[in-house]
């Protein structure tokens, strides 16, 4: 017999044929070849296997923590950092679509110099950097501040080198610009607490919450951490004996999707908010419910709410006295309770302070914490000072980076103007905006995912960006411009070279301050965990109501006026160059790719305008138009429009979508007296959505906290479900029989799900056209369903659930299905064999969640968008259904995991995108074979509130959904 | 086309055989012309096809949920029409009705071309037409079959299979005749016809062999008739769909399509007769009885549509419900009432006998049948997908200009090998005509009284 290793030949084929197409698949992607050409090969590059690197998220102020998944030298992925106590490991929608920024194929991919004529002209970055030195000296020849840095805050460390940059050529003008800030919020807590820091808020420790405008789920402060609390705050506990969830109220103008999350909207002209809010204090001070400790003069805080008396506010605004009496006994009553506000007045921040503190809240559902980090935002007052001096001709350069002060700052501050006046004017960044049209000198700019750079969102939290991968582009650091330029400047002496020096230099110095640790270990830490995260302390607080004021009742309001509100998805209008972002329902009105006007039937009727027209909104300060929505989610009187949209710039996807409502407005408003009249034309706004009436269909299903608490079973259909019926024998599943729990009740609408869904399962986006032909290619979406008319009072707001494949047992689209493309797996998945498919769409006619997807064209990602595209998963071509697969490729890479360690499958080892993301994990995905697993629980512990979407068609689906839970009307 | 002559009261066989053959004389340029036509509308649709194919099913107004719309729904008519051709040479040709003789050749050469239309729409309506024959089980390395549980294999089979017989069936019938065509016929036409006729001889075992495996054929091709177009419903009723899963659809769509074939067997024949003059061969007599079944199906199909609404409202089911309320008055509704009007209400005229034998009348009237049965399958399989279970995802349907070129190039192709069949091939079975001869005579002979 002969020795040595034995190999057949058909093992040898095998083998060959493996390393064959090993070899051949770099070749398929021309543009990735460039990634991994190390003649030594880099020991974290192993094509095939993902590495993470965790970063900061820089798509809005609140900080949250990310970890990217790199593939073959290239971010594919971000999920939240689970070390991280903000986001706690889940991302918006925003976040997630961070990607998009740095893959946008807008993004300026050199630098570039506008001439006298308005030519543009590529040049290299030697020229750019010497123009730019040359240009700056100049400007800094002329004297004191005249040259100045015009960007967003971008964390405690570059605001340390813009700085650094300015001071470098005599100035200090530097401007840190939000057009979303918390100016209003901090100067209530100056008035009252003569501190300018924001306090952070623990709604889960509350019993009663009223949002006084404030869309914590959207866009207020910190949208994932807020949602995360709230979900807890809503889920059903005991309270003094009784199953119960904690009571919200909405206060504003429109059923945002905040509100509709709530228990009560109650609907009020913009700008009287604050009005409303006194009036509770009114009602509270009159019960004399003002905690004994709160250091509150009980004379004078009477005498300051006076002429907010239910009774008078009610006449001014419009809100039932009961409405407002009542609101202000459950608070009062309450074990906990928080106000907050999100009004562009500082009023009602205040008055919603106050509240939080007469009631002795403070320090439990609100807190001031030690150590709250320096404020980053310029003041309103310091950004109008620098336009001023632009305006003025006091500038002779300014150097622009991050922010979009053309797009976002009102008319009335003629910042266009201004800027035109300033003869140098620098813009770095990614897609060029309409601020960088103004610029003569543009320069690519790293995104924040390609640089190093540093947040603090608040005390105890600092997070620390790492650059996740390559440049994309031909770009550098905002930081290394600024510092290399100020390096040029004669006088200056830096402390460092680079932004990634600057930062670890200042990471390193808090090393010192972590008592004992080693500055390379503290560094290798930070960058893993990606941030220092450190326990937070209460703040001593005390109270100084010198700068308090008796407030003033708000105006009477005009007969119609316009509310503009950030959009949950573009904000400020930064998510508009995205297309998940531009794709992605509006939860609340489901429209895509558009600004809108909505209105209520009552002012349509006003105005003799239907869905669709395009009226004309004017105000003092501008006209913007916009197509109609007639819905009853916004207050009679009130034109709500969103923010974000209407760019005249910013790339191929925000470029001339919609209006800009930012235009209409004065400095610093959210709202405004307003006059609109039809223009005649009319504009269909594109939405995915049908009907948005169940007509009693079981899809998205509700029940009272009442019921709830009394046991009830509230579907009355629910004893004729009685299947399962099958006439083949039933599958077997003998390893696992993969399923998910869904509770709608902890569901906000946020749609973080359907963008990780995208990222993950390279779902094309197809333009407006393409959703209003009918061909969006969402695996998952959000249903959104009116309550019907009539039972209003006995049903949430809202209905708001993600529907997806339910991956049926007995799924009617695997039998019809002529070429088995569409099969069941052995593990419970209905399987789409994307190479089988030939079309004939036979499944998704039969499919009653109309969850599968059609590639109709083959789909486009222009480069390098390409790039983003998860190497997991196929890219469909066209002419083939597609679906959502729970992942399948997760499913596979954690069995691969398990079988490589030779051991079972962990519980919970198996995340989906959807579940990773979602802020209120909502989702809980598991084997339904394993009655232990935390999905299974997760339905045993709320057995009465257990449904499963359609089920009386028996389709026998693998997800089970968790009813929602409203309170029901005229109650307790 | 010179006028023709008036065949005798009491026709000779040689009398049916000139008549007959006189129509298979070379054409003329008007002949040529509409050939031509035709011809040009289905290169258009060829082309608009392959743009399809090229970048996507996008270029159709389809849609979520419309997945199949007009392309189906031609599939459907197409398919209906082609019954009436095996019911009327198969069935009543086992049941010995005498007026078939006439009709039949005609009849069953509308059913090829109907069926050779139909079998296109699954192709093109494929997202991946170049993997059609996946659809079939034949031998492959990866011993993938397809799934027998599909109605849409199912599909392929009847279709096929039914495609297979009645070719069959035609070619077999046309022996005789083009055998009696290639005496007279002169050079390619003559090898042509030879070719055809297989060597017949009329002798008398080749007779008697030829009408028993007639016979046979038509004992074979009966079944089709209910089965094709009962599996085609299927395609429908097996699925879960509000307004297509119903018990009803087999007989519905067979009677459905019996009566779109048969109005359409008059809206050809008419005109044919006409251009062709061949008014003697094909009397009002025929005309009268086509007209007969017309008004009997019609009836049929009124019934089925009575049974629907009541079903529904009997299962108490809201989701059917609503979706029937959405096909009648929905926005789709009027193509509902246009359907009813044509289907059910105009054909009551051919209560009427001087109805049944006015050719003007008679010839429109069918035509309003062809629109009705085309809107009844295009609010069937359309307008009950757009009325879904899941209301979050309702949504309308516009048939893009490549779905109509399509369709427009569909008749074209239909009505062009119709054409050509019409002028090369005896459109009339001569032997069958002379076998019945007797009838032939007595409806002549009713005609010419009538006439005087």
């Amino acid at each position: 017999m002969r020795e040595g290793p034995s190999i057949s030949r058909r093992s040898f084929i095998k083998l060959a044929a493996t390393a064959g197409a090993a070899a051949a698949i770099p070749g398929c992607e021309p543009a990735a070849r460039q990634l991994i050409p190390y003649v030594v090969p880099d020991e974290n590059v192993v094509p095939g296997v993902p590495s993470f690197f965790a970063t900061t998220c820089s798509e809005c102020p609140a900080g949250c923590g990310v970890v990217a998944r790199i593939r073959e030298g290239r971010v594919v992925k971000l999920e939240g950092n689970p070390a991280d106590p903000i986001g706690q490991g889940s991302l918006c929608a925003r976040g997630q679509a961070a990607l998009q920024g740095l893959y946008n194929p807008d993004r300026l991919a050199h630098p570039q110099v506008r001439g006298d004529d308005g030519a543009i002209r590529t040049v290299s970055w030697d020229q750019a950097d010497k123009m730019l030195g040359d240009r700056l000296a100049a400007a800094s020849k002329g004297g004191k501040d005249r040259v100045a840095f015009f960007g967003s805050p971008q964390g405690p460390t570059f605001r340390k080198i813009a700085l650094a940059f300015v001071g470098a050529y005599g100035s200090s003008r530097a401007i840190f610009y939000e057009a979303i800030n918390q100016e209003p919020a901090r100067v209530a807590a100056k008035t009252i607490f003569g501190r300018r820091d924001l306090p952070s808020y623990r709604i889960d420790q509350a019993e009663v919450l009223i949002s006084f405008g404030a869309d914590f789920l959207e866009t207020w402060q910190s949208p994932v951490e807020l949602a995360r609390q709230y979900s807890l705050f809503r889920t059903p506990h005991e309270r003094r004996g009784t199953l119960t969830i904690g009571r919200a109220t909405y206060v504003g103008p429109r059923l945002s999707m905040t509100a509709s999350k709530c228990d009560d909207w109650i609907a009020t002209a913009p700008g009287v908010e604050a009005d409303v809010a006194w009036s509770v204090l009114n009602v509270l001070v009159k019960q004399r419910w003002v905690s004994q400790n709160s250091g509150f003069d009980l004379a004078a805080l009477t005498k300051a709410v006076e002429n907010f008396d239910p009774v008078a506010t009610s006449a001014r605004t419009g809100v039932p006295v009961e409405t407002i009496t009542r609101l202000g006994e459950t608070f009062g009553r309450a074990e906990g309770a928080l106000a907050i506000a999100g009004t562009n007045d500082s009023s009602a921040h205040l008055a919603a302070m106050i509240l939080n503190a007469v009631t002795g809240n403070f320090g439990k559902t609100v807190m001031f914490l030690e150590g709250s980090p320096a404020e980053e935002t310029s003041t309103p007052d310091e950004v109008d000072a620098a336009v001023d001096a632009m305006r003025g001709g006091k500038i002779d350069a300014v150097f622009i980076a991050g922010a979009n002060p053309v797009f976002t700052m009102p008319a009335s501050a003629r910042v266009a103007e201004a800027i035109q006046k300033v003869p140098f004017v620098v813009w770095a960044g990614g897609v060029p905006d309409e601020t960088a049209a103004m610029a003569s000198l543009l320069l690519p700019a790293h995104h924040p995912l390609e640089a190093w750079r540093d947040t603090a969102p608040r005390a105890g939290i600092r997070g620390l960006g790492q650059p996740v991968m390559q440049p994309v582009f031909d770009s550098k650091p905002v930081g290394d411009i600024l510092l290399a330029a100020a390096a040029g400047s004669s006088s200056a002496k830096l402390p460092w070279a680079s932004a990634a020096e600057a930062v670890k230099a200042e990471w390193l110095a808090l090393a010192l301050k972590a008592d004992g640790a080693d500055p390379e270990d503290f560094w290798v830490s930070v960058r893993r965990e990606g941030g220092l995260f450190e326990e937070q302390h209460l703040s001593a607080l005390s109270l100084d109501t010198s700068a308090f004021k008796a407030p003033v009742p708000a105006a009477a309001q005009s007969e119609l006026s316009v509310y503009a509100y950030p959009h949950i998805f573009l904000y400020d209008g930064r998510g508009a160059d995205k297309p998940w972002l531009q794709e992605l329902p509006e939860p609340v009105t489901q429209i895509v790719w558009d600004s809108w006007a909505e209105i209520h039937p009552e002012t349509a009727r006003k105005l003799g305008v239907a869905k669709d027209d395009v009226i004309e909104i004017k105000t003092e300060h501008g006209a913007i138009e916009a197509p109609v929505l007639v819905e009853s989610t916004v207050r009679p009187g009130v034109i709500a429009v969103p923010l974000g949209q209407g760019h005249r710039a910013y790339g191929r996807y925000a470029k001339d979508v919609g209006a800009n409502a930012w235009a209409i407005l004065a400095a610093g408003a959210a709202s405004a007296a307003a006059t609109a009249r039809a223009t005649g034309k009319t504009r269909t706004l594109v939405s995915p959505l049908g009907k948005s009436d169940m007509m009693g269909r079981s899809i998205v299903e509700a029940m009272s906290i009442e019921q709830l608490a009394r046991g009830v079973v509230p579907r009355s259909e629910a004893e004729e479900v009685t299947g399962p019926y099958e006439m083949y024998p039933p599958w077997k599943y003998s390893r696992h029989k993969w399923g998910m729990t869904i509770d709608v009740n902890a569901c906000t609408g946020c749609s973080a799900c359907v963008t990780a869904c995208y990222a993950e399962n390279n779902v094309p986006t197809v333009g407006k056209d393409g959703v209003d032909r009918g061909r969006i290619m969402s695996w998952i979406r959000i249903e959104r369903y009116f309550p019907p008319a009539g039972e209003a009072a006995q049903a949430p707001q809202l209905y708001l659930a993600p529907m997806l494949c339910q991956q049926c047992d007995h799924a009617p689209c695997e039998p019809v299905c002529p070429v088995f493309a569409s099969y069941h797996t052995e593990e419970g998945i209905n399987g789409q064999v994307y190479n089988r498919c030939v079309g004939t769409r036979y499944c998704e006619n039969n499919c009653p969640y109309k969850v599968r997807r059609f590639n109709w064209f083959v789909p486009e990602w222009p480069a390098p968008l390409n790039l983003q595209l998860n190497p997991d998963v196929t890219v469909r071509g066209a002419g083939v259904m597609e679906k959502c697969t729970f992942c399948v490729q997760r499913i596979q890479f954690a069995e691969l995991n398990a079988r490589t360690e030779d051991r079972e499958l962990r519980d919970g080892e198996i995340v989906t995108a959807c579940q990773q993301a979602c802020p209120t994990r909502a989702i809980t995905f598991g084997d339904s074979n394993e009655p232990a697993s935390a999905m299974m629980r997760r339905r045993e512990d709320n057995k009465l509130r257990n449904y499963r979407a359609l089920e009386e068609l028996n389709t026998q689906p693998a997800i089970t959904y968790l009813r929602d839970l409203y309170r029901e009307k005229g109650g307790a | 086309m010179a006028a023709a002559p008036k065949i005798p009261v009491e026709p000779s066989y040689r009398d049916i055989d000139r008549s007959v053959l006189r129509v298979m004389e070379p054409a003329g340029l008007a002949y040529w012309a509409w050939i031509g036509f035709c011809f040009t509308l289905v290169a258009i649709a060829a082309g608009f096809w392959l743009r399809q194919i090229y970048s996507g099913l996008g270029v159709t107004g389809l849609r979520q949920p419309v997945m199949w719309a007009i392309y189906i729904t031609n599939f459907v008519f197409w398919v209906g029409i082609a019954h009436s051709g095996t019911l009327i040479s198969a069935i009543l040709f086992l049941f010995r009705t005498k007026w078939r003789t006439a009709v039949y050749r005609a009849a069953e050469t509308m059913t090829i071309f109907a069926v050779a239309t139909a079998g296109l729409f699954p192709l093109i309506h494929l997202g991946r037409v170049w993997f059609f024959y996946w659809l079939l089980p034949y031998p492959n390395q990866r011993y993938l079959q397809p799934d027998f549980r599909s109605p849409l294999v199912w599909d392929a089979f009847a279709v096929s299979t039914y495609l297979t017989i009645s070719a069959l069936f035609w070619t077999m019938g046309l022996i005789p005749d083009v055998a009696n065509a290639r005496e007279a016929a002169t050079g390619w036409r003559k090898k042509f016809y030879t070719a055809l006729a297989m060597g017949w001889q009329g002798t008398d075992r080749q007779w008697r062999h030829y009408s028993m495996a007639y016979l046979l054929m038509a004992g074979l091709a009966t079944p089709l008739v209910l089965s094709v177009h009962s599996v085609v419903s299927w395609d429908f009723a097996m699925a879960i769909n509000p307004g297509w899963h119903s018990t009803i659809f087999a007989p519905y769509f067979v009677a459905g399509a019996i009566f779109s074939g048969v109005a359409m067997v008059i809206t050809l024949l008419i005109p044919m007769r006409k251009l062709l003059g061949i008014e003697d061969l094909l009397t009002e007599w025929h005309f009268d009885n086509l007209a007969k079944v017309v008004l009997l199906t019609s009836l049929v199909v009124s019934y089925a549509y009575i049974t629907e609404a009541f079903m529904t409202w009997y299962t108490g089911d809201p989701i059917e419900q609503m979706t029937f309320h959405m096909r009648y008055f929905g926005p789709w509704g009027w193509m509902y009432w246009v359907m009813v009007l044509c289907n059910c209400v105009i054909p009551l005229l051919l209560f009427s006998p001087r109805i049944r034998v006015n050719m003007r009348a008679l010839w429109i009237i069918t035509i309003f049948v062809n629109i009705g049965m085309w809107f009844e399958r295009f609010v069937i399989i359309a307008g009950s997908l757009t009325a879904n279970i899941e209301p979050s995802q309702w949504a309308g349907y516009r048939p893009s200009i490549t779905e109509i070129m399509i369709t427009v190039g569909s008749f074209a192709w239909f009505v062009g090998l119709f054409s050509l069949f019409a002028k090369f091939l005896p459109i009339i079975s001569m032997t069958e005509l002379k076998e019945g001869i007797v009838w032939l005579r007595k409806a002549l002979k009713m005609d010419r009284v009538k006439a005087a």
